[in-house]
């Protein structure tokens, strides 16, 4: 089974150089930012699974957790994309100032509307 | 006062003068079969009614009386109409009477053909005829006739609509049950896997370590503080307050959270270009 191994054996030796590019390349800052956006994408999922599998029944309580989760993504997922460096050449005229003054009031009002429909 | 009282009399002497009375001559009825043969023939009075009429499916009533006035001339007056009435259903039929210039009426009903205005009747209740006349230069007479048996009627023909008009029955309503939290031990386990991805967060931050140099710089600490004062004012809108109570804060938080944010954004651009 050599063809299979070498396969997989590929297959992890290029996770493997993802991940460690990704390591040596990425500033902390960026990274605390990713480890935020790993955070919601887990609580969504399992807020998903709950709803799917067990039941629904506060729906609006639900449907406020989700979209929280779901908008604050969103919302750092921009915040991420216009601060990194690598990326000035697209947003010439947002500087990571006003980037993150967007964020801070994105995230006001999402908080603002989820907290109106968990009620 | 007393002319008043003059001019009234001399309008009663008048009207009396006009407002003669009405009464029949020689009233008569005959009931004969169909076969001509006569079952019965009697004068009427207009005091005293005869015995119950009956008539079979086929017989023929006649009816002849002359209207005079009291000098016994011959009066034809304007309306002349023959009243059947059922006491009990409430149910009457009008048929007018046609009276010659002399006075003379004749008035036949042949149950083979029954006029359109004959009320609807029963096997057991009679029919009340009155004979109700109608003048303008004398007084209107009213005289009670007889009482008539006529066949029963069949009942009215029931409208294809008339079921619609009945009430529906009535709707007994049968509600979903109440929606049900699951079991204690299953929420309970699922808020532990929701608050899970936390430890993951502080667990990562904590391999990360991110650098918060300037965070307790005069320059920057009021924007984090008016910030984490508007997340505190939504917890405290959860929990207690109203709408318009939020709204009214949130609005009066909104100046110093604008001031400082300029302050610390415009510091930190130009310690970001600084560097650069």
């Amino acid at each position: 089974m050599a063809p299979a191994k070498t396969h997989q054996s590929q297959q992890s030796n290029a996770v493997h150089s993802l991940w460690t590019a990704y390591n040596q390349s990425t500033s902390s800052r960026l990274k605390t930012v990713d480890a935020f956006l790993v955070f919601l994408m887990l609580s969504g999922v399992i807020q998903f699974l709950y709803c799917v599998l067990i039941t629904n029944y506060p729906f609006n309580a639900f449907l406020a957790g989700f979209a929280s989760n779901v908008g604050q993504f969103v919302l750092t997922a921009s915040l991420r994309a216009q601060v990194n460096p690598q990326n000035r050449s697209e947003f010439k005229d947002v500087s990571p100032e006003r980037a993150f003054a967007d964020f801070a009031l994105g995230s006001i009002v999402l908080h603002f509307f989820v907290y109106n429909f968990l009620g | 006062m007393h002319f008043l009282s003059t001019c009234l009399l001399s309008l009663l002497a008048i009207s009396n003068v006009y407002a003669a009375s009405l009464t029949l001559q020689s009233p008569r009825f005959t009931i004969s079969s169909p076969d001509a043969t006569q079952l019965r023939s009697e004068p009427l009075s207009t005091t005293k009614k005869p015995s119950p009429l009956v008539l079979g499916a086929k017989d023929v009533l006649k009816l002849t009386f002359q209207v005079v006035e009291e000098e016994g001339k011959g009066v034809q007056p304007h309306q002349t109409f023959l009243r059947f009435y059922d006491e009990v259903s409430g149910e009457e039929g009008i048929q007018p009477v046609r009276v010659t210039t002399g006075g003379k009426a004749k008035f036949e009903l042949n149950m083979a053909k029954p006029p359109a205005s004959l009320p609807p009747t029963t096997s057991t209740d009679p029919l009340k005829v009155t004979l109700i006349i109608g003048s303008f230069t004398h007084d209107p007479f009213k005289v009670d006739l007889f009482d008539l048996f006529l066949p029963a009627s069949q009942p009215a023909p029931q409208h294809p609509d008339e079921p619609s008009f009945h009430s529906l029955p009535e709707i007994h309503h049968t509600f979903r049950a109440d929606p049900k939290l699951p079991p204690k031990f299953i929420s309970a386990a699922f808020a532990g896997l929701v608050l899970a991805p936390w430890v993951v967060l502080l667990g990562l931050w904590g391999a990360i370590r991110p650098t918060v140099p300037h965070l307790f710089s005069p320059n920057i600490l009021p924007f984090l503080a008016t910030l984490s004062a508007f997340e505190g004012l939504l917890f405290w809108y959860w929990v207690d307050l109203k709408l318009g109570q939020v709204l009214l804060y949130g609005g009066i938080l909104t100046v110093p959270t604008l001031v400082a944010g300029k302050q610390a954004l415009s510091t930190m651009g130009k310690w970001r270009t600084g560097r650069k």
